[in-house]
């Protein structure tokens, strides 16, 4: 309960100081604002892949289905996380070139990401047996996650993109206003700790379905 | 090694018995092939829509019969006698050996006819045949272990391609590239390092992970 109104008090807060107090970038304008949805939802997705690829390797490795548990949740909100930074993105890009979607390298290699989880979502719903189903997807989830850093981290390098870190971040250090730095980060910190109670949650979730399943 | 090797032999030969898989590939190559001559003519001056196309038909046209590598053991319950006789990652490893060379022969099919049907500009060779390689091994990994994966599930075939294609998504765009980039006369050095990383992460993963994929 504590954690619940905690987040929301901290995310609620650094919005309001970031929507009203925090200066713009010069070539972003009023688009800036996007920055503190759009970019801590991109680093949830992430953050949430890790997680859940971690957990496909602690499950092989330990083979107990809390590890398991874990994978899936954190692929589910990842996935969500992951939906939310492509529609941002997508609204932003609409206002800033023009265009809903263009292929845009980081479009694409966001695009890849959301049909490589909901590949894997579709696997887990395909396979029967709790073992066999955490086992396999476990299998599958490292895998699937060789594809990610390509994808996040050097496509869009070696291909020309319109994205703006280069634009407002040419030298590759974080060069920004002191109080929009300070709204990013705390909407980071937000962010990953929403992610933390929804995991949290969705684990227990999925623990007292399995539980359900058995007694019935 | 050895068992490597005989399971290689037991594949050629149980595929060359009925050529079921075979068949189904190249026939399936060929038809795609005529279906976009009959679309769009012979186009020697693009070839940007040359090489998506190329590498369209070959990934289909695996995807179309790739997987029947362990879904025919799972459909003759073979699959339990050949673990008696072999580990999993000598199966998987066997298998592998057995796509690629499958993919192989499709390659050398389709590519001729295709390099002939759309009057493609000539090819240089090296660069041509180093980021087809590239490709095929990426494509033949990524087949085996999604193809062992998808042969427990309930739907077994079905999903091979929803499933398979996620993870080829990187490949099938650094590929299409670099085939473009060697017919322009450009630098392909960016594209091939792409595709060898890719290969090698997924080969890796898939050493590491094979002994996972069956259990009792």
């Amino acid at each position: 309960m504590i954690w619940r109104i905690g987040i929301f008090l901290w995310i609620a807060v650094t919005m309001t100081v970031a929507l009203l107090f925090a200066p713009l970038v010069p070539v972003l304008h009023e688009t800036t604002r996007v920055l503190y949805f759009h970019i801590p939802a991109a680093w949830v997705t992430v953050v949430a892949l890790g997680w859940s690829m971690l957990q496909s390797a602690l499950y092989l490795w330990k083979r107990d289905l809390k590890y398991d548990d874990h994978a899936a949740a954190a692929a589910e909100l990842g996935l969500i996380f992951c939906v939310a930074a492509t529609v941002s993105g997508s609204l932003w890009a609409k206002a800033m070139w023009g265009s809903y979607w263009n292929w845009d390298p980081r479009e694409t290699s966001i695009f890849f990401i959301l049909l490589l989880y909901g590949a894997y979502l579709a696997l887990r719903a395909s396979i029967e047996g709790d073992e066999k189903r955490a086992r396999l997807s476990a299998v599958y989830s490292l895998v699937a996650f060789v594809a990610v850093p390509p994808l996040m981290f050097i496509v869009p390098r070696i291909y020309s993109t319109l994205h703006p870190d280069p634009i407002i971040n040419p030298q590759g250090k974080i060069d920004m206003d002191p109080l929009i730095r300070e709204c990013f980060f705390s909407m980071l910190i937000g962010f990953t700790f929403l992610f933390a109670w929804l995991q949290k949650l969705r684990v227990r979730v999925a623990r007292l379905e399995r539980r359900f399943a058995a007694e019935v | 090694m050895l068992k490597v090797w005989a399971i290689l032999m037991k594949e050629c030969r149980s595929e060359w018995r009925t050529r079921y898989g075979l068949n189904a590939a190249i026939l399936f190559a060929v038809t795609s092939l005529t279906a976009v001559t009959f679309a769009a003519g012979r186009i020697p001056d693009r070839p940007d829509i040359l090489a998506a196309l190329l590498w369209l038909t070959l990934l289909f046209a695996a995807l179309s019969s790739m997987s029947h590598a362990f879904v025919r053991e799972m459909e003759g319950r073979t699959m339990l006698l050949l673990r008696l006789v072999a580990s999993p990652t000598e199966i998987a490893v066997g298998k592998l050996c057995f796509n690629l060379l499958f993919l192989v022969v499709v390659e050398a099919v389709t590519i001729p006819l295709f390099l002939l049907l759309t009057g493609a500009p000539s090819v240089r060779w090296s660069a041509f045949l180093g980021i087809l390689g590239l490709g095929t091994v990426s494509l033949a990994a990524s087949s085996t272990l999604v193809g062992a994966v998808i042969a427990q599930t309930r739907s077994r075939g079905a999903l091979f391609a929803g499933v398979s294609l996620p993870l080829l998504l990187p490949v099938l765009a650094a590929g299409v590239a670099g085939t473009l980039a060697q017919w322009e006369g450009s630098e392909i050095a960016p594209y091939v390092k792409l595709l060898t990383a890719y290969a090698v992460a997924l080969l890796g993963m898939s050493l590491l992970l094979y002994d996972h994929l069956w259990e009792d």
